[in-house]
């Protein structure tokens, strides 16, 4: 039998390594091993589990990372990001995505605030087309209105489901490319909030808007019982922002999975040749993919306004990288037609736990963004890998 | 079969490379103390500028050099970072914490948060919005009597050229981000003068900067061009020199004090490179803010609130601090931070 050279040195052949590979292959640990690694891999879960195994490596390295008022912390971190996400799956799932997201959450953070503000500096407006008609010095438009609030909320709504309408309209009707419309948008309507408050924040918003960004429901403590619970002890345990976020999430996943335009949602990402030859309103599903992808945005607006007090022209500015980054991760396919809430929600949970294990780690801002983009990165090429296995396994 | 075996390992150590790198940090980031006995969080918007870096250097080393444990966080000009960033060093149980904000707007909400969870925290330089309903230790130069010294050394010049030609200047002012009180500051000492001179100067003319060098550079060669008889400038800060000097020199209007065609200039920080300018001849005043007394002062103030378990202090300490003209740079050239830095070969590093 002829021989390679390496064969000659090495007293194996590879008829015997093959061999030994098939025994090893077919040998009942090693099944086992392959099956388990599928199922952990192939799992819907994936994400969840990740996040778990994550959390229990670092709580060995971070001491506070598992106390009650840092997973506090973690929560109140999540919320508004799931809020603003979950419209994010949505256009991902069409094969789109919405770069104007971000845009969407400060012009309706500042156009909110304008009405119902009760406190302007007339120093800081008198240059806005806002002043003398919708901001005065005796604040908003809707200051003092007994339903400045809701009517507010209204508009903040309103502009955001508009908005995405014009998304929409360019990218089903004139079949622009969503990168590059939404790219538009998001700089438009970004430069159009600082026009509006000539780059001034405003404050002086109602305590009832405030609530929505961080006002608790139920507080809870943790500890001995003492005469007197001081504030710091005192922990969220269920609040505004949570009931906001999960009644969205609870609305779009049964949405999605419920009813016929969430079938439609996944067919025109999967195939939107096949959907539009098939019956699918390819254009009116686009159009108001893009619509709730805006009114998510919206929503995410009116809690980080909340919780930081203030309309903010620059809000959101750098939060397009957690958000795509949270709903890829998540495991929604950039190519579109996979995804889920409940996916979303995980990754959500992932990159809010993520980003603030690097806090605690004492990161500069600079490589914590390295390593997110790193980790966008490998979530990336992990769902490429898997939508490749999941398609040969089928 | 075999592609899917391998495609099944990739998937593996990618996943395995998830996790780990989500960790990585860990080894490269500080190591944490917890051993020190007080713990101070220093959560800062940026390094943008050269007063925010030399403040930053001032108080890190310092607290250092006394054994306190500083946990830096940069929240990279995103108020809601910066909120999150500073809820998660009260979740590490820091004593105090040193801020400075993004804008007053955001100091205001940040100060509450500490305020609720019972951590004494100071304010540096950039102090929280006037309606700020909560305590904090403040401290903050008064940004409108430094403008205005440096603005009159400036009217006297104009004053001078005035008398000779008996033409009226045209002022133009580089505003900053009018959310920060020191910008609102800076802008009304410039009025106060130039309001006071009617008639030596025409109407003023504002630049939106933002704060970003980016944007005042388009904004202010625009104003140049449309106003080339522009002869009389103040910016807000320091850090705008190199932007206005791109934009007067083309014009031939970078030109030294007593030369034909000076454009009679002035500032306010006190930078290393202010200093080099004014000693360079090109400007003619700048507002000093008294950067070292204002780290040192911040830092006193924060230990004695700890130290007495005062989780509430309320307090706003003033930096006074001078202007620095060409009248009076021999006698007071070392009073200024940037003239310190200067001579250290700071604009070297």
């Amino acid at each position: 039998m002829a021989t390679t050279t390496n064969e000659r040195e090495f007293p194996i052949t590879t008829a015997q390594l093959a061999r030994w590979y098939d025994i090893v292959r077919e040998s009942p640990p090693v099944v086992f091993g392959i099956k388990w690694l599928k199922r952990f891999l192939f799992s819907e879960y994936f994400i969840l589990y990740l996040t778990i195994i994550y959390f229990l490596i670092m709580t060995e390295r971070i001491q506070v990372l598992d106390t009650p008022l840092n997973l506090t912390n973690v929560l109140a971190n999540a919320w508004p990001l799931l809020a603003i996400a979950i419209g994010q799956t949505f256009v991902l799932l069409t094969a789109g995505i919405d770069l104007s997201q971000t845009s969407v959450m400060a012009i309706t953070s500042v156009v909110g605030a304008a009405l119902m503000t009760t406190n302007v500096d007339p120093l800081k407006f008198q240059n806005s087309i806002l002043w003398g008609n919708i901001v005065t010095e005796e604040g908003g438009l809707l200051a003092g209105h007994q339903y400045a609030v809701e009517l507010a909320i209204l508009a903040m709504l309103g502009i955001g489901l508009f908005i995405g309408f014009l998304n929409g309209m360019a990218i089903a009707r004139f079949r622009m490319p969503p990168f590059m419309v939404t790219l538009v948008s998001m700089t438009f309507f970004s430069a159009l909030a600082i026009y509006l408050t000539q780059s001034n924040n405003i404050r002086g918003l109602p305590e009832d808007f405030i609530k929505l960004g961080e006002g608790d429901i139920i507080s809870i403590y943790v500890g001995e019982q003492v005469r007197q619970i001081s504030r710091r002890d005192v922990l969220s345990f269920v609040t505004y922002p949570l009931l906001i976020a999960a009644g969205l999430g609870i609305v779009a996943h049964v949405v999605l999975s419920r009813t016929v335009f969430g079938r439609h949602v996944y067919a025109v990402g999967t195939n939107a040749r096949a959907a539009e030859v098939s019956g699918v309103p390819t254009k009116r599903t686009i159009i108001l993919v893009y619509m709730f992808s805006g009114f998510c945005a919206a929503v995410a607006g009116i809690i980080y306004s909340g919780r930081l007090q203030a309309g903010r022209p620059t809000l959101g500015e750098n939060l397009l990288l957690d958000v795509v980054g949270a709903t890829v991760i998540g495991g929604t396919s950039l190519f579109g037609g996979k995804g889920k809430v409940l996916w979303t929600f995980f990754g959500v949970l992932f990159f809010v736990l993520l980003s603030n294990t690097l806090n605690l780690l004492k990161l500069s801002a600079f490589e914590i963004d390295i390593v997110k983009g790193s980790i966008i990165l490998l979530a990336a090429l992990i769902d490429v890998t898997r939508t490749r296995l999941l398609a040969r396994e089928s | 079969m075999k592609g899917n075996a391998r495609k099944l390992v990739v998937l593996a150590v990618l996943t395995v490379m998830l996790v780990l790198s989500a960790g990585v940090p860990y080894y490269t980031g500080q190591e944490a103390a917890a051993q020190d006995d007080i713990t101070i969080c220093f959560a800062f918007q940026d390094l943008e500028t050269e007063f925010w870096v030399a403040g930053h250097r001032a108080i890190t080393e310092t607290l250092r050099d006394m054994d306190i444990e500083v946990i830096e966080v940069n929240g990279n000009q995103d108020a809601n970072r910066q909120y999150e960033q500073v809820i998660d060093c009260i979740a590490q149980g820091v004593d105090g914490i040193i801020l400075i904000p993004q804008d007053g707007e955001s100091a205001v909400t940040i100060v509450g948060e500490a305020n609720d969870n019972d951590v004494p925290i100071a304010v540096f330089n950039r102090p929280p919005s006037d309606d700020n309903p909560n305590d904090a230790i403040v401290v903050v130069a008064d940004n409108e009597i430094i403008t205005q010294q440096a603005v009159e050394y400036m009217a006297e010049q104009a004053q001078l050229q005035f008398e000779e030609t008996g033409d009226k200047l045209q002022p133009l002012i580089l505003v900053g981000d009018l959310g920060d009180p020191n910008a609102v500051g800076r802008r009304q000492g410039f009025y106060n003068v130039i309001e006071a001179n009617p008639d030596l100067f025409e109407d003023p003319i504002e630049v939106a900067t933002e704060w970003d060098a980016a944007t005042a550079l388009a904004n202010f060669e625009a104003a140049m061009v449309a106003n080339p008889e522009v002869n009389f400038i103040f910016t807000s800060s320091d850090f705008l020199y190199p932007t206005i000097r791109s934009v007067l020199e083309p014009m031939d209007k970078w030109v030294p004090v007593g030369e034909e065609g000076h454009v009679i200039l002035g500032g306010l920080d006190g930078d290393a490179t202010a200093c080099m300018l004014m000693l360079e001849g090109y400007v003619d005043a700048t507002g000093v803010q008294d950067l070292f007394y204002e780290a040192e002062i911040t830092m006193d103030a924060l230990l004695a609130a700890i130290e007495d378990e005062n989780y509430w202090p309320n307090e706003i300490i003033p930096d006074p601090g001078f202007a620095l003209t060409q009248g009076n740079i021999e006698e007071r050239e070392m009073d200024m931070w940037g003239c310190v830095l200067y001579d250290e070969g700071f604009l070297d590093e």
